[in-house]
Order: C-alpha cells, then structure tokens, then sequence
C-alpha cells in the first residue's frame, strides 16, 4: 500500500465479439471516446480481444506506453478476466492492474434495438472502468495447502462412481449416505435401458468395490451436520445416526469378540413390528429390525428406532454375537477433507396433487417406480405384474408420460424429467416380455429419446407392438365396480378424443431434488436454480464445478439425468475434485479483508458479522485488533461495509475505488 | 347477523322463485341476512352473453357490484353463472388498471364508479365457512334430517373453475358440498365424473339443445347408477338444465328420467322444516314426491 | 393458381384448396388481448379436448381453436360453426400444462365474429331481452303468482321492481353499439 505512486497510465481495449457487440455498439465512437478520459494513454479496439492477436495488443501497448493498468471492455469477467489477467502478466504487469467492462452480456445483448443507448451505455461502463483502474494496486495470491482427502456425499451410482474414481486415484474418500446401504436409486431399478442391463447385476459389484476398497471410508446411516473451512481444509462434521446394531469391528472395539453383525437375519425372524418397507414403496412389510434390501452394502442390520418397541426379542435372538444395543446414540465425528462432492439425488414429485390422474385414488393407477419393482424379480410380487386391486395380470396397460414434468400450471414442475419416456419405454417392452397378449399404450407428447442407441430403443418397442397415442392424458375415471380405469385424452394426430380402458395406468412421474435436501446444499454454500436443481459453476464449461470452490456436483442433485450421463458426471467431478487434492495447494484470489490496525479499535462487531468465520480479534502491540484468516475470506464485504472506523480494507474493492466508480459514473458522461 | 347484499341473478327469483325464498328464510337461522340490491340485472350471463362482447360483461356485471358498493355491503349469491360474472369481474377489476379504467370510463357516462371495495361470496361457500357458519351450525339448524336419502352432488363449473381464479384448492375431486348435504342428515354419494359439466352453460343449450342435453344425459346416467334419489346443486342454470332437461331428453331421445333436482338451499329448506309449497317445489319440472316421500 | 385444365370441374376439384390460407399475425394478438392468456404458448398435447365434454360428441376440437389462434387463421376459426360448441366448463382451463385459458381463446374469438356478423340467434336474443328488461330470463305471469303465493313480492328486487334503473343499462350496452349491431344482424337474417 506504501509504495509509491505513479500518475496512471491505462490503456483501454473495446471488443467487438464478431458483431456481437458490434452490431448493437458503435464501437469506433466508444473507442474514441475512451480516449478522451483522464489517464488513459491508448485506446484500441479488435474484432475478438480474447484471441492471440488481441491479446498481443494488450501486450505491446503496457510494454511501448509504461502503461499501469488495462482496461478490456468486452464479455462477462466470469468468462474472459483469466485471459486478459494473463495478457497483462504477460505485459509485464501485476494480473490485478486489470478491469473489464462487460459491455456484451449487460448492454449489447439487452439492449439489441436500442444502438445509441446501448453505444451511451457501453460509455459509461469504460468510464467507469478506467476510474477503478487508475487506482488499482499490485495484489499477490495467496496459496494454502490442501487435505490429501475428499468426501463425497450420496452414494447413489453417481455418488459410488466418484468415490471410486477418487479412491482409485489414490485419495482417501469418505463416502456416505443417510440410507443404511449404498446403491441410491438404481438399486430399485429392475433394468436399465436401452441396454436391457439388470440393474442390480451392474451395480452391485461397484457397491461390493467401495464396502472394501481400501481408500474408501464408507459411512452409511449417515448425514452432514455441520461443514466448516474452504477448499483444501472442510472440516465436516458427520451424523452417524444410531443404527442399534455393531459392526464386528465396532464388536471388536467393544472387547466383544467374534461378535457384531453377520447379516444372519435371526433379529428379523423375531421382531414383532411390522412396517411397511420404503425401498418397495410400502408394497411389502419390513420390520423395525431391517436390512433396507437383499443386496445392502453393508450387510448390516438396522434398527428403526421410530417403530422399535424396544421389547428386546431381537437382542436374545442375537445371542452371543451380542450385535444390537438398543440404547445406542447418535455419534458426531468432524473429518477433514480437501474437496467435495455432493451427488445427492433426487425424489419423485408427490404425483397425487395431480388430482385428474387419480393416484393415491384408484387403486390401480400406479408410478412408474413402483412399476419396477413389480416387474424386479426380487420385488415385492417376485416380479409378477399385478394389478394392485385383486392381483390379476394386467393385459392393457397404459403409460402416463410427462405427468407433471413439462407443467407450468404452478402444481407440477416445468422441467423435462429427461429418462421417463425410455424408461417407459422400457416398462413397455418388460411387460410385452413377461405377459403374453398384453397390449402397452404409450401416452406422449414427444418421445425424447436423445441419447446413444436410444431411438434405436424406441423403434424396436414400437416393432414389438406398443401402441403409441400423441395426446397428453387429461384425466382418469375408475370403474367402481371392475376398478378398471377409463383414460381420457385426444388422439392429436387423428385429432379425436380418446377414451381408453385398461387395467392398470402407470404414471411417469415427475422427479423433484431430494426432500430435506436444502440445509445441506446451504451448508456447503451451494445455489440452486430456480427449479431447485443444485447450480452448477456454468452450465456449459463448468458443469461439474459450483460457486463454492473446492464443492462440485454430480448426478441428478445438479438436474435431471439419466445412468450415463450421472456417471459421466461423476467421473467429470471426481476428475475436477481429484486436481486441488493433485497440486497440493490452491491459489485464493487476494480478494482479502485487512485490517489496518492503526484505526482498529478492537471492537470485535465484524467478527459476528462475518458469514464465513474469518475474522477473530487477536492481541497485538498491547491491544486488541481484528485479524483475518484469509483463507476463509470470500471478499464478501460484509465487514468492510459496517466497520465504524474505516479500518477495514477491502483488497481490489477498495473504499477509494468504489467510490472513484460511483464519481464517474455520476459526474462523468457526455453532457 | 352477518349482512351481505343478496344477488338474485334471473333463474332463480324467474323461474325457481323457491329458491330465492328459502336461501333468505334458511340463511336468516343460520345468523346471515340477505338484504335485497336494488336495481340488479342479469349478471349478466358469462357465456350468453359474454360470448358476444366481454367489454360489455364487464362493465354491467361491474354495474351490479357498484349497487352492492353503494350499500358498503359483501355480495352473496346462490347461481355459478352469477358467480362467475361478479365474482370474476370484481376480482379481475381490482388486479387490473387496464380493465378498470376502461369500464370506469362506461361507467362515469352513468355517474358510477367502480371502486373494488367489498368482495363477492357464493351462499354455498359463506355456509362451509367456519367464521361466518360452518357445517356445524348447519347440522344444528335442522329439525327434520333428511335420513334414508342418497343425494348426488353437481358442483357445477364456474362456482370451482378455473381453479387459479377462485379462492376454492381442488376442482377435480372436492369434498366440501358432500360435507353440507351430509349435515342434512342425507347421504352424498360419489358418482363417475362428478365434474363434468351440465352441458347448458356458454350458450350451447340455446345454440345445440340436442348438444347440451346429450351431456345432461350422460350425467344422469352416471348419478342414477350410484342409486341416488336426488341431485343438489348451487346453481339455478344447472337446476333448469337438469329439471327441465329431463323434460326435454324424454321429448328429444325418448329417454324417461325421475329424478328430483334441488337447489341446495332447496334441501337445506326442507331439513329446517320449510313444507314443498314454501318452497314452490311444484314449479319444478321433476315431481320431487318421490324423494319426499323418503323424508316422511 | 389456374392450372390451365380444360374441365372446369377438374378446375375446381385440383384448385389446391387445402394449404393453409395466409395467416394474419393481427388475430394472434386479438385473440390474446381479449382473452388475455397466453394462447401462443400452446404445444398442442390435447389435454383441452381430452377434458372437453363437448369434443366426444361433435367435431369441436379445442386444441384445434388454440392451433388457430396460434397461427393466426382468422376465417377458419370464426367461420367454424363449432366455435359455439363449447360449454364454458373451464376443464381444460384447469388442465392446460402450460396455463393457458382455452375456453378464454374460445370467448374471444366468439367476441371477434359477432363483428364479422357470426353469432347464433339465441346470444342476439339473450341481448335483447337484457337490453329491454334488465333479465337474460325476464319474469312471466305464472311465476309472479308462485312469487305471490311464497310471500314474495310479484317482481324481484332487480331492474323488474325498479325498472328506473333499466336506462342506465342501455346506455352501457349502447356504448359499445351492441343492441344496434344485434338488431341488425337479426334483422338481416330474417330474410
Ligand atoms: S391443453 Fe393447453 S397446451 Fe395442450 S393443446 Fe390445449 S391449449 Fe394447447
Ligand atoms: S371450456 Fe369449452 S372447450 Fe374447454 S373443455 Fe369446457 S366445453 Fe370444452
């Protein structure tokens, strides 16, 4: 901050982006208008700034004119300021002598019709600009360590992929899931499409991968509680929610030994509670001493302490294994990982308030996850289609597409759910398999079969003989007395109304993100779009990334998404969150709060104020003065804005650059 | 006493005067007071006359609640035609400066103002309505249940539709009307596709009697199979398409239907003691002796 | 386009009739401005008609309308005779996916072709009878003697007791020339 003044000298470089800016702007009068501002020594302007040649420009112009800032105006600062950092680097100047004006995002392309306003605004923006730049400082990154670790939250098949990938690379991942197994919502699936894969049979090996990799921590039955830190030091703490039964190695620990949980089941022959089971949607009975499925990863028995009676049959049963301890606690450990991936899922929308459809009504009107497990051979029918009302095999069948996804009455979601058509497809195809004579007709708006092979899909199910009808389904009827449905919708292609009887209806329900998903999303300072999908960095070229860094995202969590494309996400993330953990350290942009001790009165108000706890007062010289963590400074400005005595110094926002900004903004301009 | 300024409409003061009797004489014992509004029209009819020019619709059915203004009193009425145009106006008239401006400048040719000071009720909905009756004052007000009686409930479209207009949550499957008939002592049955329409509504019973009525007869067919001895309903329109409809399907189809068509306030008369002549039930097309008779 | 065939009936039956006629964008916007909803959103799934009570027994299709309106195709919508086969139920108003009104297009267009003069009689009708008496359903004698006999007065409190209010009424109604216009379109169709 002491070093010694020079007079500014900018240099100020308009883009035109094609005609992207340059179809809206008179970049020649915007040109030669920034020459005219105080302190600027050049100005230039080039088709696209951003390439090798404009880059040059910026290059030679600091080198021949001693400049001592830069300013682009061109796209937004979250795609090009890296680059045009670099270019000033490369000039021979500190990168944080640079500022950009965004005249692209918010003026060419708002203001498409106006030529002369937007030209007026683009002015404006520069002036601005070049104000900021004359009082820019050299600032200097700073770098801190990271944890040689990782979590990932969620172990779904997109949540066990990136633990997989992590691990394999050598990271020690924490994996954990609030469920008592891992598997998400694939292990529900009974096949998967186009392919014709058995879930199960494709997923379960990856799930016996992480119960015994060796970098792998697996915690299920488990929830984040608390998450403190930022990129290369998290310190999360973890919920291990009481599970009621040991692991053997928890046995161990215990001093009991051989014992803890073999999987043998004999609490479950015993346990008196019926409930029903949540991984067969309520179609089957589960007790209060449980596993969650056939194939849980870990095999491991759970206690549902809600409907425990607690009447201790299952402890005698257990025996010597001495496995279940019905008194047991919630348990908190805190863990430090480096990054994080959050692969937290999604739920189906609640299709019931979709009154006109009848579910939760009629009997025989059910969604298409439980359509899967009543076709999986381990379901809850052995994989006998049924109609829930009297368990006959259903021989018309009609499938619901779009049901309250692609909905903008305010009760369903607006979104595509993206992987309902093909699974529907696919149920078509699974009942044409299994019943013989059956008919499926397949109610859609657009059959979106996008992916590789998948209207390869479509045409084969349409071979085999499902009827399709382009009508979206307007409402359902039951038969009181033969519970068979009446589904009413319009036949568009032939432009008549269609009134179909069939013996069971599967609706494709809309999915939602996961119920009770937000305090966790909060907790690592992830944003959400406004469908409630988690926001990812750019939708484009950052899709794995979020505004947290050090925080990334896959699967469904971020937006609806079929197998592949989860686990291609996953890989993305887990490659993305793998490189910090690689370099060892990060750069922080020097975006810090400092406290300038002089005016420092030690009155501790900011410490409170602080969002990300990176403030604490500290004894120095005989008194109290704030001090900053900068690693956990986001240059919120939070502080900065309340301290009572100026004392605090918001590097690259500062007070006198800010206010500089505001100052030609508002005296400034023509006229 | 709750006071709300009585919106007649014109089936029923015109055609079912019963209803408008006993909608007064049942309120006044359930502590709501109908006070007359003066100079009312038609509301006038949304479909009917609305098909035509909603300009005009606007500013007359905002003319009837400029009346009601003038008396600084909430409108409530027992017709979902009625509802429709007056509760729909008002509404739209205070969201939108746009409208308002226009009929208000209709209006000032007639030294009236539309302000948007006082809100519009259905009768049906005010009797749901725990503050201001409830279903238990209801029960409490009958002195001779309708026991033994099977009634099949037409809510009608404009009372619940479009959903996104009305105050009302569901219009696929609500309950609430069930709720009051079941009060009476009666039992509401629950009948295939309870919501469809009557078929008289948006000028089709004037344009396609044939049209209209093949819908009437697809809703009697669906009420009847359920064994109900009776339909109720919140609507006068609705009442003359079912009353008078069976009348007109036997001379048009040939089909020969019985079925007693009562307004609820009808029904509610009858199970505060009101006798069918209190209630002009001889003015209805369907002989209502039959369900009478299961009162006895 | 003449083809140029010598056989005036093969003239005719080849006249190439069915494209699309052009499209006027102005009766997109009418359209929306009287209904006020958003009929250019729609997608065409036929949940309108799938609702429609009306669309099973006749040839009135709904989505078909909203199609129209969409594509700005003035004569086939209000020259269609199904235009006024819709109940005014709101079923598909409720339904609509993308929250547009349906039966609100229907209205407009109804609005839009009593000026070209397409209206059935009874909507005229119905605007006389509240032109001269306040009443779509005025009163008659034997319900003044029921009225009478329930203890009610002979005519209700509307425009029948008071019929000083009635001018106030045809001046609105003349306002926007609808009386004259009915009157006249009566009148043509007489002969
Ligand atoms: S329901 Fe709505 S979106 Fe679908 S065809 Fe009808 S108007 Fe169009
Ligand atoms: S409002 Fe009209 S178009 Fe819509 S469903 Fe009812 S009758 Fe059909």
């Amino acid at each position: 901050m002491a070093e010694e003044k020079k007079q500014p000298r900018i240099g100020v470089f308009v883009c035109h982006c094609g005609t992207n800016i340059a179809g809206s702007i008179d970049v020649k009068a915007v040109q030669e208008y920034a020459r005219t501002l105080p302190g600027v020594i050049v100005a230039d302007d080039y088709q696209y700034m951003c390439s090798t040649p404009g880059q040059t420009k910026i290059d030679n112009a600091i080198k021949e004119n001693d400049l001592t800032g830069v300013v682009v105006a061109a796209c937004s600062p979250r795609l090009h300021e890296p680059t045009f950092r670099t270019a000033t680097k490369e000039g021979g100047l500190n990168p944080f002598r640079f500022e950009m004006a965004n005249i692209r995002e918010q003026d060419a392309w708002v203001h498409m019709h106006d030529n002369a306003g937007a030209t007026a605004k683009a002015k404006d923006a520069i002036r601005i600009a070049v104000a900021k730049a004359a009082l820019l400082e050299d600032l200097y990154p700073k770098s801190v360590p990271v944890e040689h670790a990782a979590m990932v939250v969620g172990a779904g098949v997109g949540g066990i992929q990136a633990a997989l990938d992590l691990a394999n690379a050598g990271i020690k991942t924490y994996l954990i899931d609030k469920l008592p197994t891992v598997g998400g919502r694939m292990s529900q699936l009974d096949k998967t499409f186009p392919t014709l894969d058995c879930s199960q049979c494709i997923l379960t090996p990856k799930m016996v991968d992480v119960g015994r990799h060796p970098n792998i921590d697996l915690r299920t039955y488990t929830e984040v509680e608390a998450v403190e830190g930022y990129i290369g030091n998290f310190d999360i703490t973890l919920r291990k929610k009481a599970r009621g039964v040991l692991t053997p190695t928890e046995a161990t620990e215990k001093g009991i030994v051989g014992g803890g949980c073999n999987g043998c089941g004999d609490c479950d022959a015993v346990c008196p509670v019926i409930k029903p089971n949540p991984f067969e949607l309520g179609m089957k009975p589960r007790k209060a001493i449980y596993i969650y499925h056939p194939q849980v990863t870990p095999l491991i028995y759970t206690v549902d302490f809600d409907s425990c009676i607690k009447c201790g049959l299952c402890v005698e049963a257990c025996g010597e294994k001495k496995a279940i301890d019905l008194d047991m606690a919630d348990a908190f450990e805190t863990v430090k990982v480096g990054t994080v991936i959050l692969a937290t899922g999604y739920d189906i929308f609640p299709i019931e308030k979709k009154r006109e459809w009848g579910y939760k009504q009629f009997d025989n009107v059910i969604t298409s996850l439980e359509f899967e497990r009543l076709i999986c051979a381990s379901g809850p029918t052995g994989g006998h289609l049924i109609r829930p009302s009297d368990g006959q095999t259903p021989k018309k069948v009609a499938f619901v597409l779009c049901a309250g996804s692609r909905d903008n009455t305010g009760v369903g979601k607006p979104y595509c759910s993206r992987f309902c058509c093909m699974y529907s497809l696919k149920h078509a195809h699974q009942m044409m398999e299994k019943i013989p004579g059956c008919q499926p007709y397949i109610f859609y708006m657009d059959i979106r079969s996008f992916g590789k092979q998948y209207e390869e899909f479509y045409y084969r199910i349409q071979d085999e003989g499902a009827k399709f009808i382009r009508g979206r389904v307007a409402n359902i009827l039951e038969d009181a007395k033969t519970k068979d449905l009446h589904v009413y919708a319009e036949d568009t292609l032939l432009g008549q109304p269609v009134d179909l009887t069939v013996d069971l209806v599967v609706l494709a329900a809309a999915i939602e993100p996961t119920q009770g998903i937000d305090p966790v999303r909060k907790m690592f300072g992830v944003s959400c779009s406004q469908d409630g999908w988690m926001l990812e960095a750019h939708p484009k070229l950052n899709p794995c990334g979020t505004t947290t860094a050090g925080v990334f995202l896959a699967g469904v969590c971020q937006g609806p998404k079929d197998i592949p494309d989860t686990v291609a996400q996953a890989e993305g993330a887990a490659s993305a969150a793998s490189i910090p953990i690689h370099m060892g350290k990060v750069e922080l942009e020097p975006y810090f709060a400092q406290c300038i001790e002089e005016k420092c009165a030690g009155c501790g108000m900011c410490v409170n104020l602080c969002p990300y706890s990176a403030l604490a007062l500290v004894e120095k010289d005989g008194k109290q003065v704030m001090q900053v963590t900068e690693a956990k400074c986001k240059g919120c400005g939070t502080c900065g804005g309340f301290c009572p005595g100026g004392a605090i110094y918001m590097q690259h926002f500062t007070t006198p650059q800010i206010v500089a900004q505001i100052d030609a903004f508002l005296l400034g301009g023509e006229e | 006493m709750h006071e709300y300024a009585f919106f007649l409409g014109c089936i029923a003061p015109n055609r079912y005067p019963g209803c408008e009797a006993a909608a007064i004489k049942t309120s006044r014992k359930l502590g709501i007071e109908l006070l007359p509004l003066k100079g009312a029209s038609c509301c006038p009819a949304p479909g009917a006359f609305g098909a035509v020019d909603l300009n005009v619709w606007y500013a007359m059915a905002a003319r009837n609640i400029v009346l009601a203004e003038q008396m600084n009193k909430d409108i409530t009425l027992i017709c979902n035609g009625c509802y429709k145009s007056i509760y729909e106006v008002n509404e739209r008239l205070k969201e939108n400066d746009d409208l308002r401006d226009g009929v208000n400048e209709v209006l000032a040719e007639i030294d009236m103002e539309f302000k948007g000071s006082i809100d519009v009720y259905h009768l049906a909905e005010l009797y749901y309505d725990p503050k201001i009756c409830g279903v238990d004052k209801i029960r409490d007000s009958v002195t001779r249940p309708l026991t033994g009686t099977k009634i099949a409930v037409h809510y009608g479209c404009h009372l619940l539709k479009p959903i996104k207009e009305r105050r009302f949550t569901d219009s696929e499957n609500p309950m609430w009307i069930e709720e009051l008939v079941d009060a009476l002592g009666a039992e509401s049955v629950q009948y295939r596709n309870k919501m469809q329409c009557c078929g008289a509504g948006g000028g089709v019973r004037g344009f396609d009697l044939a049209h209209s009525l093949d819908i009437t007869n697809e809703k009697l067919i669906n009420v009847t199979e359920v064994g109900a001895d009776a339909i109720t309903e919140v609507c006068p329109f609705c009442q003359l398409q079912y009353d008078r409809g069976q009348i007109e399907i036997k001379e048009k189809f040939g089909i020969e239907w019985a079925l007693p068509v009562l307004h609820y306030n009808e029904l509610l008369g009858l199970a505060q003691g009101m006798t069918p002549q209190e209630l002009a039930l001889d003015l209805h097309g369907i002989d209502c002796k039959p369900f009478l008779d299961k009162i006895r | 386009m003449a083809k140029g065939y010598n056989d005036p009936a093969m003239e005719t039956r080849f006249q190439d009739r069915y494209y699309h006629s052009a499209d006027n964008p102005e009766f997109t916007k009418e359209v929306e401005r009287i209904s006020r909803t958003i009929a250019h959103m729609c997608f065409q799934c036929g949940t309108c008609t799938g609702s429609c009570p009306s669309a099973p027994r006749s040839s009135y299709r709904i989505r078909k309308f909203v199609r129209r309106a969409v594509m700005g195709l003035e004569r086939e919508a209000l020259t269609d005779p199904d235009l006024w086969l819709c109940t005014t139920c709101y079923s598909c108003t409720d339904r609509c996916p993308r929250g547009i009104a349906p039966t609100d297009i229907i209205m407009a267009m109804r609005n839009l072709a009593f000026k070209w003069d397409i209206i059935p009689r009874n909507f005229l009708k119905t605007v006389q009878l509240i032109y001269t008496t306040g009443h779509g359903v005025p009163n008659n004698d034997v319900n003044r003697a029921a009225r009478v006999k329930l203890g009610l007065e002979a005519e209700p409190e509307t425009t029948h007791k008071y019929p000083e209010y009635i001018p106030g009424i045809q001046k609105i109604i003349d306002h926007y020339k609808m009386k004259e216009n009915a009157d006249r379109i009566l009148a043509e169709g007489e002969h």
